[in-house]
């Protein structure tokens, strides 16, 4: 065997495990995806006949695709400022130094430590609105798997408490790494708190609020599994989303022809927001 | 006003880490508990009844062991193709290197979530369903990692690994003895958000695991089937039994937690 | 230092303690033929099918060498996208030996060469179909074929909370829409601040109150033609063209008018028996599960499913589920045979009604004396079964594609009535529209 051949494969070869990856489990699925969408597919998948635009015709005017693509974006309208403000606020009041702050800050993370599945599970049994604890904790009577408003308020609560740790922790740690004697000298010359926040830290943690703003719009479009464990969809299709929505046209009903359609449309939503996401990662990049 | 911080900071501590608490309270309830209204906070005659019974009655103990099983060869199967990559893109000069790596960090463009339906087809053409294979398959390519590990590589010196290589170093030992130990952290950091990754993922195991003996216990906790006739005790104590030993890891490791979160966001 | 120690022991004792419990929960040597079944009886159906499983695998199963491995697969639904991904697979490897179904399956398997049809398996032990209930072997019937073994058989039933019957000075259950629509304003209750804090009834009916709402009309409906999927794929449906659809639209917004009516959709049960709500429809399967959460709160009365008017007279249908053979390739359908013979049993079903309150779909249950004191004993359980008898048996559900989409069309086009007040007309054709679409696209997937 020539050594100088095998140097020069070598690269190659070592790439050889993430490119067949790549290609069998990302490339080819994805065009795959595209090529049956424009198909009739049978039960089993396979390709019946050439049917162009359809599935997209029959899928914009179907009311349930309707309902999910509203849902999906009404679901990241909400879901994305309130988990924002939420950790940013948790993160700014856990900013301290000290035993309780410690305490606090532990408190605020672990939710991380619960898995999702578990957590969907907890919370379903906790917001049962007849025997659940929480609307008798909080003196109220909600309907949350019943009323459209209330399980979609339910889902973005479910979400913000899955995010938060993660979330936390980024925003905490990039609030330390604000200089504290630039804060001091600030604080000395009369600056109020809200000063403080908007002309020294903000700037200095933009490029992690940034991350965490784009990663959770991301995986706001791409919600399913807490639905599927959560409402399932309900009540009357008000927390369908697209990826719920693919896994029922999918799985459920077989209809591989309209999946596909959905999950190319699911495509080009995320392919928007990750090259947002590529670009920031780029200007952090120079930040630092 | 200063002060008014650590009491909001505490309140809403509390908010947050509510659900963990009353799961573990709620654990101990016994069924009468569970129906009384108004809800109760704690138990009126703690059980360890729900313990008993999660344990008995399903496979819990197993689904935990498909979980940790699948999660550490994923892990250490993704961690390797991620280093050796990385490596490869940091330090080899290559006919089309650029195009190859443009091609793996664009897959991050492409979900999981969206391809489940084709991946699905596959796995189960290639007979994949119900195995560990299966269940990892998915999550072996990690873009992200890829993309982290290459810029942390590129920081040593090509000619460190070239002095390296002439003294008759391999590129196994150089990886193995001097690149990784130098990476720990970033490498460590990485290695645990797999581990939790492909630990927590659900949607996925669902869908490729069919016998109940493949179950990962993200799957299983939501099949245990108490919850629907509203016999909520064992649900509880399996989810309490679950997240407790990470409960713990997580506040006595919780410096280390946020120092390596730091690292890995100042690091790059 | 010392914390990352103690943290490491506590992972590893996690490692750990899932290998030593897996050790005893491993499964007994194999005997000759291991029959694995697919079900999802969870809470007290999951307790009766594990004991059901052990008596066979104790008795018949010891004597005749096979072993039957229950395997809970999640909900109804859960357990069907299981089979149909392997079905969709094209290939057999990985069917269970025996699975159980609700209706919502059935059209996506009854064509499969997979499927055994269990008419075929009596009839090769000489077994008698008359030993089961009519109205259940008609559920389960497709093209003239008994395909599978009805089991976890049940209808839908009237649940009233009788003290605050007795309360309002009502007498009588309601017998039709009308009457409940009477009942229902008398039973709601407000508070002095003018909030409800007890409805007269809870429902949005869905494909389950449907069938039986839209099929009693004109002695017996169908929803869709193929008489409900049960003689071929559905390919349009009925209810707009003969009218049952809007009849029935026209009560329910009248009902919705009292302002006692709430839509609610989950949690139907947990509303009924901590009081909000004074009257549910559901299944009789579910009646165990209520007595026990109702406990001594109220008094708890059943009845008949209400009628949409006085001329619906075709009773209601049998829901519920049933086993279905398949071929897994191993040859093993004898055996399974012989456990769908033992759980269909007059004796283990009247074990399973007992367990369950799903109606034992054995003729001799019924005349065994133990079931004739079990229901003296429980008058209850009798309303169910007097029903049934009254009811046409060729009321049958509905085999349809996208069950599930189809589900969702009636809830949100039916709320949608009632919350942008739109005619009753108007809704059925839209339902008619939508849910045909659902049907097209089933056909063009089976050209």
């Amino acid at each position: 065997m020539d050594t100088k051949m095998l140097n020069k494969a070598k690269p190659y070869i070592l790439l050889l495990p993430a490119l067949i990856l790549a290609f069998l489990f990302a490339y080819r699925p994805f065009l795959r995806t595209i090529v049956n969408s424009l198909f009739n597919l049978s039960i089993i998948g396979k390709r019946l006949s050439f049917v162009g635009l359809d599935n997209y015709k029959r899928l914009f005017s179907s009311g349930s695709f309707q309902d999910s693509l509203s849902n999906t974006l009404r679901f990241t309208l909400y879901f994305v400022p309130t988990n924002l403000i939420i950790c940013l606020v948790a993160a700014l009041l856990a900013n301290r130094k000290g035993k309780l702050a410690s305490l606090n800050q532990i408190c605020m993370f672990l939710p991380m430590a619960v898995a999702m599945s578990s957590a969907m599970m907890l919370f379903k049994m906790m917001f049962n609105p007849s025997i659940g604890i929480m609307n008798s904790i909080l003196l109220v009577d909600i309907q949350w798997f019943n009323d459209p408003k209330a399980a979609m308020l339910l889902l973005v609560i479910a979400g913000v408490w899955l995010d938060i740790g993660f979330d936390f922790l980024l925003l905490v740690s990039a609030l330390r790494n604000v200089p504290a004697s630039l804060l001091e000298v600030a604080e000395l010359e009369g600056a109020n708190p809200w000063q403080l926040f908007t002309t020294l830290q903000l700037p200095l943690i933009a490029p992690t609020l940034l991350f965490v703003l784009v990663t959770s719009i991301k995986d706001a479009m791409l919600i399913s599994a807490p639905v599927l464990l959560l409402t399932q969809g309900g009540p009357f299709r008000s927390t369908q989303t697209l990826v719920y929505q693919m896994y029922l046209e999918g799985f459920k009903s077989g209809n591989y022809a309209l999946g596909s359609a959905i999950a190319t449309v699911v495509f080009g939503l995320t392919f928007i927001v990750m090259l947002l996401l590529l670009r920031f990662e780029k200007r952090r990049v120079y930040y630092q | 006003m200063k002060k008014l911080v650590p009491v909001a900071a505490t309140l809403l501590s509390l908010v947050v880490v509510f659900p963990i608490l009353y799961s573990i309270s709620a654990s101990f309830f016994s069924f009468s508990d569970f129906t009384s209204i108004p809800a109760r906070l704690l138990p009126a005659n703690p059980t360890f009844q729900n313990y008993v019974r999660a344990f008995s009655e399903s496979h819990l103990a197993r689904f935990l062991a498909n979980s940790l099983a699948s999660a550490t060869v994923g892990t250490t199967v993704r961690m390797t193709i991620s280093i050796v990559s990385a490596y490869v893109f940091a330090f080899y000069t290559f006919k089309g290197k650029d195009i190859l790596f443009v091609l793996l960090i664009a897959t991050m463009l492409l979900p999981n979530d969206a391809l489940l339906i084709e991946n699905f087809i596959t796995i189960r053409k290639l007979g994949l369903t119900d195995t560990y294979v299966g269940i990892i398959s998915t999550s072996l390519l990690a873009p992200a990692h890829l993309f982290i590990l290459r810029q942390y590589f590129k920081m040593v010196s090509k000619e460190y690994r070239e002095a390296a290589i002439i003294e008759g170093c391999s590129d196994f030992r150089f990886l193995t003895t001097l690149l990784v130990p130098i990476s720990q952290s970033v490498v460590i950091t990485l290695a645990l958000q797999s581990f939790t990754n492909i630990f927590n993922d659900y949607l996925w195991p669902l869908l490729v695991t069919n016998s109940e003996s493949m179950r990962t216990v993200q799957v299983g906790i939501t099949m245990l089937g108490f919850s629907e006739n509203l016999d909520y005790g064992p649900q509880f104590a399996a989810i309490t039994l679950l997240m407790t030993p990470i409960l713990i890891a997580f506040i006595l490791l919780n410096k280390k937690i946020k120092e390596s979160v730091s690292t890995r966001f100042t690091g790059r | 230092m010392k914390k990352i120690l103690i943290a490491i022991c506590l992972l590893a004792a996690t490692f750990s303690f899932p290998l030593f419990a897996q050790a005893k929960s491993e499964l007994p040597a194999e005997p000759i033929a291991t029959i694995t079944w697919w079900h999802y009886g969870s809470g007290l159906a999951g307790k009766a099918t594990e004991a059901m499983v052990n008596d066979f695998n104790n008795t018949v199963g010891k004597e005749k060498n096979i072993h039957v491995q229950a395997v809970f697969q999640g909900s109804a639904s859960d357990v069907l996208t299981k089979t149909k991904a392997i079905f969709q697979s094209g290939s057999n490897v990985g069917l269970p030996d025996l699975v159980q179904l609700d209706g919502s399956g059935v059209l996506d398997i009854r064509d499969s060469e997979y499927l055994i049809s269990m008419e075929k398996l009596a009839k090769q032990d000489n077994f008698d179909l008359k030993a089961i209930l009519d109205s259940a072997r008609l559920s389960v019937t497709y093209k003239k074929e008994m395909i599978a073994m009805p089991f976890n058989s049940s209808t839908i039933m009237l649940y009233y909370n009788k003290s605050a019957f007795d309360e309002v000075g009502l007498k009588n259950p309601p017998k039709n829409l009308d009457e409940l629509a009477t009942a229902s304003s008398l039973l709601k209750k407000t508070d002095d601040k003018g909030k409800v804090v007890r409805y007269g009834f809870a429902n949005v009916p869905t494909t389950y109150e449907l069938i039986v709402w839209l099929g009693q009309q004109k002695a017996m409906s169908y929803l869709t033609d193929m008489e409900n999927g049960h003689t071929g794929i559905p390919t349009k449906v009925l209810f707009q063209e003969n009218g049952t659809m809007v009849n029935f639209l026209t009560k329910w917004k009248q009902l919705n008018a009292t302002g006692s009516l709430e839509n609610l959709t989950s949690d139907v049960n947990g509303a009924f028996a901590s009081g909000k709500v004074a009257m549910m429809v559901g299944s009789t399967s579910n009646l165990t599960t209520i007595i026990q959460m109702v406990g001594d709160r109220f008094e708890l009365g059943v009845a008949n499913f209400p009628m949409v008017d006085e001329q619906a007279t075709g009773g209601v249908n049998v829901g519920g589920g049933a086993l279905y053979a398949l071929d897994n390739g191993s040859g093993k359908s004898k055996q399974t045979w012989e456990f769908v013979k033992f759980a269909t049993s007059a004796e283990q079903q009247l074990a399973w009604h007992i367990a369950t309150g799903y109606f034992p779909v054995s003729e001799g249950t019924y005349s065994m004396d133990a079931f004739k004191t079990h229901l003296q004993n429980n008058p209850l359980y009798g309303v169910a079964i007097k029903q049934l008898e009254e009811s046409n048996p060729e009321l049958q559900g509905v085999w349809i594609p996208s069950a599930y989409q189809v589900y969702y069309a009636f809830q949100t086009g039916i709320l949608k009535m009632l919350v942008e007040d739109k005619s009753p007309e108007e809704t059925s054709k839209a339902l008619e529209k939508e849910i045909n679409s659902y049907l097209q696209d089933y056909l063009r997937m089976n050209q």
